[in-house]
């Protein structure tokens, strides 16, 4: 109640790149009604910031060494009273953005952002609002119409885009090849494509698999 | 570093099959080559076929269930066996077809050669000028190391059972005359033994006769007898029925009782018994001209089949009679007959021979085929060598060998004599020596050839060289391991330059999240910091506002240049989609915010684009998009992209502001553009006029195809498949942070 009268907003920055949280906390820092209490490279260093820090808002990149983003999202639920999040990163793949969301994060902007979208984007998600610019509210819902693949099923995803055959893939995963290509029609079902290499370039473009690794 | 897994899999599979191929090849090679290298070892001579026999000097030959050497040479000898045989008890019959000499068996032998004692061995036999049973030594000179005279003595043309054993340095022998002789033994002990070696006939100074040979192991019980000096040869052998008394022994008994050796004497006594009248030479016989004269010659047989042949120094002659007596190569006759003179030849009608002595056979004369095809060496024993172009059964079981030497082709017709294995194993195109008898006669020569050659025995073919390296089967086997070479270092190489290729994509990558760490995070953090400063300034300082404001609009265009910078660095594009598609991506991506509308034309199938020539146009395609949208300002994009069989065309067109031809280009990539296009042999247009756009084609020509073989894309997929396991093991979620 204390902080709420004081009208400033408290945030916690996380990011992995010093130079990103050294500008975020100077710009921030300049804006009248908010208030960075801490900056943290990654999940770990957050959560300790967090309870020592209770920030209002965190504003948070997504890949980072040790604890990312997505985890942070997560550990953020058993809190009685977590913090509102929003993500701030480069990457825009619908997955990353569906698994931030539904993760639990508030917000969604990227770092080519303009300083008054994102102090607006700040505000809006610290009173309880959920801010996602249109572009990426649209992929997002683009996203969201996909049922959902099974956890097998994305594994078995990874092995497709690796040009395994069903029965490799079944010797992969003990399982039978008849197994094993049910589930590539079940993947070839609900990712709306007409073969396995369509498939996997569906997953790449939406970011459910990533080839780089 | 240790080979992938699949890799050292099947090398140790590759490497385990090889032996396993060599270790049974070895194993064929032995049992083929030694199965007369095993005792017990028999041979009755009752087949025909001897091909485990090898000949030093002789006329050996089988008949009638006998190995027969009818020549008197001294010391000839016929080899077999095992030089690892050591202790064994031996039994044959043998005989005698003359005197004086003798006959018999050589046992523990090495180092065998053509040649009066020319071996290291032992010798057991017996002979006839002394009618003795005798043990010998035998190392290129001749000890006789014991001798016991047979009762009776010994008979020409009389068969003997011979047996006995070795035993450590014992050599012990029995001897009876079959049926019924009285046994006689003779042993002796050699100090300094020769322990092992082959087994062989041999005859000195007179024609042998063996049967039914055998060497067996010997058993303990022979073994005890041996030592005690009381082995007694087991007597119930089905003995062959002696062989029918010939001509010439009542020719040997009158010899052995004149004396024996006493050649000129025996002579003599032929001339005075039946005084031969005009005895000319041989070669006088083709100046007679008048047709059915008489004449008489002197020579030596040269050949006994399928024809008579005697010859002298002055030339040779075939003779033709109807009762000849049992005749051998080396002896000296008297022939008298009817002369028949053909152009070349001449022959001997109706004649009577009359043997004079023995001899050993005379050696031949050196000919070249040249030479013996002008007929001046008709029926005369000659040597000849050629290069064998073709080998053929003939009739009555003989072997007809087509030769050829100096552009001169003729025949040689081999009798049958031990079997065929050394010509079954003659190569065509090898080189040959031939000793035989030299015939012009049209009944031989069919008048296809000038002459053919009439060979006793296979051993008197002799191969001096193997055929050359490069028959043509050897020249299929060297085309197709070339061949095969050939293809595995193009696999490789192909290998390798995937390696190279997957080489840079992974350190373009590497760049590219390395970019991604520093420099696009950097220009984000200095970006926000300008922000912070911009915000902490007074409002009333304009020209500080403007330039801050103008600073950060430049922060990020970098930042916007950087991060497009990296989208072509990033490989996912090309992974898995047809490049329409990528570049379709890359230019939506690049005209993000804006209003140019891009569009897509496709035509062809993209089945199976090389990853380089994708790669490459994909990059040029990039670049043009970038050109086009970052400079052209158009309305409208077009990406035509057309497959075909032979070649990708691509082509990027904008209706931008476009360039003059002469404008200085500089910074927009073409350099890169014209070094990509050259890499796939590709070949890059551009054209542009100022306010009609600019239009960037690249024709790419694809590889020939290779049918079922693409190396290249299965070694690809091999390689895949091979890391797969690798890159499952480090690949973590991907959400985790990338060094």
């Amino acid at each position: 109640m204390q902080r709420e009268n004081s009208a400033k907003i408290r945030i916690l920055i996380v990011d992995d790149h010093p130079v990103v949280r050294t500008g975020l906390t100077s710009m921030l820092g300049t804006q009248a009604g908010f208030e960075v209490v801490g900056a943290a490279s990654n999940g770990e260093e957050a959560l300790a910031l967090i309870t020592r820090t209770t920030p209002d808002v965190l504003l948070m990149d997504l890949r980072m060494p040790g604890m990312n983003g997505i985890d942070l999202l997560r550990a953020l639920h058993s809190y009685s009273k977590p913090p509102r999040v929003i993500v701030l990163t480069s990457f825009e793949t619908d997955e990353d953005i569906y698994r931030a969301v539904q993760a639990g994060a508030h917000g969604y902007l990227l770092k080519s952002t303009m300083q008054q979208e994102m102090v607006a984007a700040i505000r809006a998600v610290h009173q309880g609002k959920r801010q996602i610019p249109p572009r990426i509210a649209a992929r997002l819902a683009q996203r969201m119409s996909r049922p959902e693949l099974t956890a097998r099923e994305l594994e078995i995803l990874e092995m497709l885009a690796k040009g395994l055959t069903n029965k490799q893939i079944g010797a992969v995963f003990q399982i039978s090849g008849n197994t094993a290509r049910n589930h590539v029609n079940s993947i070839l079902e609900k990712l709306e494509a007409a073969d396995r290499t369509e498939a996997v370039s569906v997953a790449v473009q939406q970011g459910i698999i990533d080839l780089t690794n | 570093m240790r080979a992938p897994r699949w890799l050292r899999g099947r090398l140790g599979a590759g490497i385990l099959i090889a032996v396993a191929i060599s270790a049974i090849g070895a194993g064929l090679f032995y049992v083929r080559n030694s199965h007369s290298w095993k005792l017990p070892y028999r041979d009755s001579f009752a087949t025909g076929q001897a091909d485990e026999w090898t000949a030093f000097g002789g006329t050996w030959q089988i008949a009638d269930g006998a190995m027969r050497n009818d020549s008197d040479e001294r010391g000839a000898k016929l080899m077999t066996g095992s030089p690892d045989w050591k202790d064994y008890s031996f039994s044959a019959d043998v005989q005698l077809l003359g005197s004086p000499g003798d006959a018999g068996l050589i046992l523990r032998s090495s180092d065998e050669e053509q040649g009066v004692d020319s071996y290291h061995g032992y010798y057991v036999g017996l002979r006839n000028n002394d009618g003795n049973l005798i043990i010998g030594f035998a190392d290129h000179g001749w000890i006789e190391l014991a001798a016991t005279p047979m009762p009776g003595g010994v008979h020409a043309l009389r068969w003997y059972h011979l047996t006995g054993a070795v035993h450590d340095c014992q050599i012990t022998a029995y001897a009876n005359e079959i049926p019924n002789g009285s046994l006689q033994v003779v042993s002796y002990t050699d100090k300094n033994c020769l322990t092992r070696g082959r087994i062989g006939l041999r005859s000195h100074s007179s024609g042998g006769a063996w049967k039914n040979l055998a060497v067996l192991p010997l058993t303990g019980a022979a073994t005890a007898l041996v030592q005690a000096g009381s082995y007694h040869a087991p007597r119930d052998l089905p003995y062959a029925v002696d062989e029918p008394v010939f001509q010439r022994r009542a020719r040997t008994e009158r010899q052995s009782a004149a004396g024996a050796g006493e050649q000129t004497a025996d002579r003599a006594a032929d001339k005075s018994t039946e005084p031969a009248a005009d005895v000319g030479s041989i070669g006088s016989l083709r100046m007679i001209r008048t047709m059915g004269r008489h004449a008489t010659v002197r020579g030596t047989v040269i050949l006994t089949r399928p024809q008579l042949y005697v010859e002298d120094a002055t030339g040779g002659v075939a003779v033709l009679s109807s009762s000849e007596p049992s005749l051998k190569v080396g002896d000296e006759v008297e022939v008298s007959g009817e002369v028949e003179v053909h152009d070349f030849s001449c022959v001997l009608r109706d004649a009577t021979i009359r043997l004079l002595w023995a001899h050993a056979p005379a050696p031949p004369i050196a000919v070249t085929a040249n030479q013996a095809a002008t007929g001046a060496f008709d029926a005369r024993f000659i040597e000849v060598d050629g290069i064998l172009s073709n080998k053929d059964k003939g009739p009555a079981n003989t072997l007809l060998l087509a030769m050829k030497a100096n552009g001169q082709s003729f025949r040689a017709i081999v009798n049958p004599s031990r079997g065929d294995a050394i010509l079954r194993h003659l190569n065509t195109q090898s080189v040959l020596r031939l000793r035989g008898v030299c015939v012009v006669d049209p009944q031989f020569t069919h008048n296809l050839t000038p002459f053919v050659l009439l060979i006793a025995s296979s051993d008197d073919v002799e191969e001096l060289a193997g055929p050359p390296w490069w028959s043509g089967r050897n020249l299929v086997i060297i085309g197709l391991v070339t061949m095969t070479l050939a293809l595995l270092a193009y696999m490789l190489y192909l290998h390798a330059r995937h390696l190279r290729l997957q080489a840079i994509v992974e350190e373009r990558e590497r760049i590219a999240h390395d970019m991604h760490d520093t420099l696009a995070q950097s220009f984000v953090g200095i970006g926000f910091q300008l922000q912070a400063i911009s915000n902490s300034i007074p409002e009333d300082l304009p020209g500080i506002n403007q330039q801050l404001d103008l600073a950060c609009d430049l922060v990020r265009h970098s930042h916007e240049e950087a991060r497009r910078s990296l989208l072509t660095l990033r490989r996912e594009f090309l992974e898995s989609e047809t490049l329409h598609s990528a570049l379709n991506a890359f230019a939506c991506r690049m005209v993000e915010h804006g209003s140019v509308s891009v569009r897509l034309t496709i035509s062809g199938e993209d089945t199976s684009t090389p990853y380089a020539v994708k790669d490459a146009l994909f990059r040029i395609g990039q670049e043009a998009i970038a050109n086009a949208i970052r400079h052209g300002k158009p309305s409208v994009l077009h990406i035509h992209v057309r497959y075909t069989n032979d070649s990708v065309n691509m082509l990027i067109d904008d209706n931008g502001v476009g360039f003059n031809q002469g404008d200085d280009l500089r910074g927009f990539g073409l350099t890169g553009m014209r070094k990509r296009a050259d890499g796939i042999s590709g070949v890059l247009r551009i054209s542009s006029n100022l306010g009609r756009g600019t239009q960037i084609s690249v024709v790419a020509p694809l590889p020939s195809r290779l049918g079922w073989l693409k190396p290249d894309y299965y070694l690809w997929q091999f390689a895949k498949e091979a890391t797969t396991d690798a890159k499952r093991k480090l690949r973590k979620d991907p959400y985790s942070y990338r060094r």
